[in-house]
């Protein structure tokens, strides 16, 4: 490869010319220009739904530009499946990772391009291809660990390894920091590096906008499918790109008073939760106070999913108590939760939080159907129903067409909002947030973080529990760390960083 | 006299059925396509063997219509469920029902009798007194296991059912893979039916036979071998209640609670394994390019 000194004249690696892809009612992408050179982190950044992703795939094959060209070192190609992306040195780790859990990680880098010997796989060939590649980057993985039983950190190693496997140039990183501990972030960054110095180019998609400014040499900002600039790290700040992103000057630094904590109400009490003689909580403490968010920081698995439940009503202790303003509440279900006043934003909207082919009318009432105002005679009242929607729309910035629309028709974001908002309108003591703001972007994440805030002054006590550590940070009063299903730790807003939080997330730490 | 060397081939006559049909269940399934059609495609199988059988005067190309018979319906299978999408289970239970009606049609067309066949003296070869192609699901089973765990074609099967999108995102043909999971199943239903009973096709012969050998996959944890043992478990409680009157323990029972026997055997083991098992990750989940 010719060396030559400014990086205009070289030939980059990848260069996308006037890609635009529409969908049904969508352009996703319009007229996008992209360029890659070797050695260079270029981040992708925009609000989710800016067609990141989008263009992504089309480099990598898995859909097709309505028009455009791609070109891989100077020349045209055609890019039909990711095969071909694969065989021009092309590879991409997904934002939900491609991996096989029930194989080996050895099978996992290996399948698709499988050294065999007669026939037969051959096993050692492989082993001792991935262990050089593995010690050229300092990435050590247990190749015989099933896949299912690795960290999400090492899973994540595990896809950049099948790349590297397969001999990319070019890698796409698709949010790969959205699952991961600082430790585990810190970790991937120092990987990022080795293999920029090696020559590869990677795109990094991201819309934490910290981390772009830590590790990109170049930033491309896109919004609704378009490019809106493009600058290289020293014109860049955080301000700045977060304009760009949302299209108008954006509030990073979310405004948390502290308020007088009332009485406790939410309490629990060695709660365990077993499953199949696994104990997925296991004797869990902590209380949460009117007027104070709780935020529970964990890496995802260590029994979020069970403690939310648990304390939801979908699933009862094994042992331990659970109060819910003074009532214990072990064995009381769900509905009867939400009449002691607990609100509950779903970890999973779309499965939990909606009804998602169902008009918007019906989605506002869900949960507190029982409620007095909406019955008429034995009946549902559907006027009272549709006022509902109305208000929560109207209070909650809700961008809607009307209330019948059902609620697949709205944005993530928009959905999101929703479902925020109805749980907050029927003024409950006790808020349940789960994930708030995944998948929502960065308007609606402020809208959402200035709602949670104004519960808690409101007097009202609000769990939170969240694998986006930022999120805690700005939002929590006191802050549990849960690992394999115990809090750990608990810390106050003050004593917290994401350091030492992040020590304790992987179990490095614990008291 | 209890003839214990006779009971042992007898068992393995007996489970060969049942064994062929686990077999064939763990190639779909390890694909991640569930298959119920394995009782409908066992009894096709049966029909074409003696319609094969009995129209070339041969028994091998009695298996070879067997096979390519139960071949026709787990193709139907994988077209409906693989390019069409349809629910697996709602596709293998429409199977099962038409071969029951197709059998029976077919029958009147060609013997002009609904509920059975002529009598077909073309039948495989016996060693030691049982079908010789029993003797080879144990051999067979060992070759999965080397086959899906130490060849290309077996991993790739493997991470179909497991996780289809990580395998297409990699350049596997998913629906190429999972098709020939499906049209083994086929294959070795056809060898199922040249071991249930060769002699004559009757109607619903296959009494759940199919439904058994399902019940030996799972027990058998989704594992060639393992399956095939299970099948074993039941094939030889069956082949108990034919010894009933030689065993002196078991002859003041009623026949019906020993024909009943290898049933319960099946209920039990899976009420207490069922929940332990573990099925490929996307077992009967709808695969579609590009939705991961």
């Amino acid at each position: 490869m010719r060396r030559v000194d400014t990086i205009k004249e070289r030939i980059p690696l990848i260069e996308l010319r006037g890609i635009t892809k529409s969908f049904p009612g969508v352009v996703a992408n319009d007229d996008i220009h992209l360029t890659l050179y070797e050695g260079e982190i270029h981040a992708l950044v925009g609000e989710n739904g800016a067609g990141k992703t989008t263009l992504m795939k089309i480099l990598y094959g898995e859909y097709r530009a309505d028009k455009g060209e791609i070109l891989v070192r100077g020349k045209p190609v055609r890019i039909t499946n990711p095969s071909v992306a694969v065989a021009l040195g092309i590879g991409m780790v997904h934002q939900h990772f491609m991996l096989v859990p029930g194989l080996t990680v050895l099978e996992n880098i290996i399948l698709g391009s499988e050294p065999v010997k007669n026939v037969v796989l051959d096993l050692s060939l492989a082993r001792r291809k991935i262990e050089d590649i593995m010690n050229a980057n300092a990435m050590p993985v247990d190749l015989d660990a099933y896949v299912e039983d690795l960290p999400v950190g090492l899973q994540q190693r595990v896809e950049i390894l099948k790349l590297l496997y397969r001999g990319a140039e070019t890698l796409v990183l698709d949010e790969p920091t959205a699952v991961l501990t600082p430790q585990e972030t810190s970790e991937l960054f120092k990987t990022l590096k080795a293999l920029k110095a090696q020559g590869r180019g990677i795109i990094f998609i991201s819309h934490k906008l910290n981390e772009v400014l830590e590790i990109a040499d170049r930033i491309t900002v896109i919004r609704r499918g378009r490019v809106v600039g493009e600058m290289p790290l020293e014109e860049a700040s955080k301000e700045k790109i977060a304009e760009m992103m949302v299209g108008k000057p954006v509030v990073l630094e979310v405004e948390n008073p502290r308020v007088e904590v009332g009485e406790e109400c939410l309490v629990l009490k060695d709660v365990v939760y077993e499953e199949y003689g696994v104990k997925k909580l296991d004797g869990i403490s902590f209380s949460v106070h009117a007027g104070e968010i709780y935020g529970v920081a964990g890496v995802e698995g260590n029994g979020q999913e069970e403690l939310l439940k648990i304390i939801s009503g979908e699933i009862y202790p094994s042992a331990g108590e659970i109060h819910i303003t003074n009532e214990v509440v072990n064995r009381i279900p769900p509905l009867g939760r939400r009449k002691l006043g607990v609100g509950h934003i779903p970890a999973d909207r779309q499965a939990q939080g909606l009804f998602i082919d169902m008009p918007l009318y019906i989605n506002a009432i869900v949960g507190w159907h029982w409620r007095q105002e909406f019955q008429k005679r034995g009946i549902l009242d559907y006027k009272a129903m549709r006022s509902t929607a109305s208000t929560i729309i109207k209070n909650f910035d809700v961008r809607t067409p009307s209330v019948e629309v059902p609620a697949s028709a709205l944005s993530g974001g928009n959905q999101q909002k929703f479902v925020v908002g109805r749980e907050i309108s029927f003024d409950p003591t006790l808020l349940l947030a789960a994930y708030p703001t995944r998948g929502v972007d960065v308007g609606a994440t402020e809208f959402i973080y200035k709602q949670l805030i104004d519960e808690k002054i409101r007097g009202k006590a609000v769990l939170l529990i969240s694998a986006d550590l930022e999120e805690i940070l700005a939002l929590s009063d006191r802050i549990g760390v849960l690992y394999r299903g115990k809090i750990i730790k608990e810390f106050s807003r003050e004593e917290a960083t994401p350091e030492i939080i992040g020590l304790y997330m992987l179990g490095v730490k614990e008291e | 006299m209890f003839d214990f060397w006779y009971f042992l081939l007898r068992g393995l006559q007996l489970s060969a059925p049942m064994a062929y049909g686990a077999l064939g269940a763990v190639y779909s399934e390890t694909g991640g396509v569930v298959n119920i059609a394995v009782e409908g495609m066992m009894l096709t199988g049966t029909f074409f063997f003696v319609w094969g059988a009995t129209l070339f005067k041969s028994w091998i190309a009695g298996l070879l219509f067997a096979i390519a018979g139960a071949v026709l319906i787990s193709l139907i299978h994988g077209l409906a469920t693989i390019t069409f999408k349809v629910d697996h289970v709602v596709s293998g239970t429409a199977l099962n029902i038409l071969a029951s009606g197709l059998t029976r049609f077919l029958s009147m067309q060609i013997f002009g009798m609904e509920t059975q066949s002529t009598v077909n003296p073309y039948t495989p070869p016996t060693f030691l007194r049982i079908n010789v192609i029993a003797y080879f699901f144990i051999p067979l089973a060992i070759f999965t296991v080397w086959l899906l765990n130490r060849t290309r074609f077996g991993l790739r099967l493997r991470s179909c059912g497991q996780n289809p999108w990580a395998a297409d995102s990699l350049g596997v043909n998913v629906y190429a893979y999972k098709y020939i999971g499906v049209i083994l199943s086929g294959v070795f239903a056809g060898l199922a039916a040249a071991t249930l009973y060769p002699h004559q096709w009757i109607d619903a012969m296959t009494a759940g036979r199919g439904f058994l050998a399902l019940a030996a996959m799972i027990f058998g944890n989704y594992n060639p071998l393992y399956a095939v043992l299970a099948a074993m478990l039941f094939g030889y409680a069956e082949t108990l209640t034919y010894f009933q009157n030689q065993i002196p323990l078991l002859s003041g029972i009623s026949p019906i609670l020993i024909k009943a026997f290898p049933y319960v055997v099946a209920l039990v083991v899976l009420a207490g394994f069922i929940g332990r098992t573990k099925a490929p990750k996307a077992d009967g989940v709808i695969f579609e390019k590009g939705e991961g």
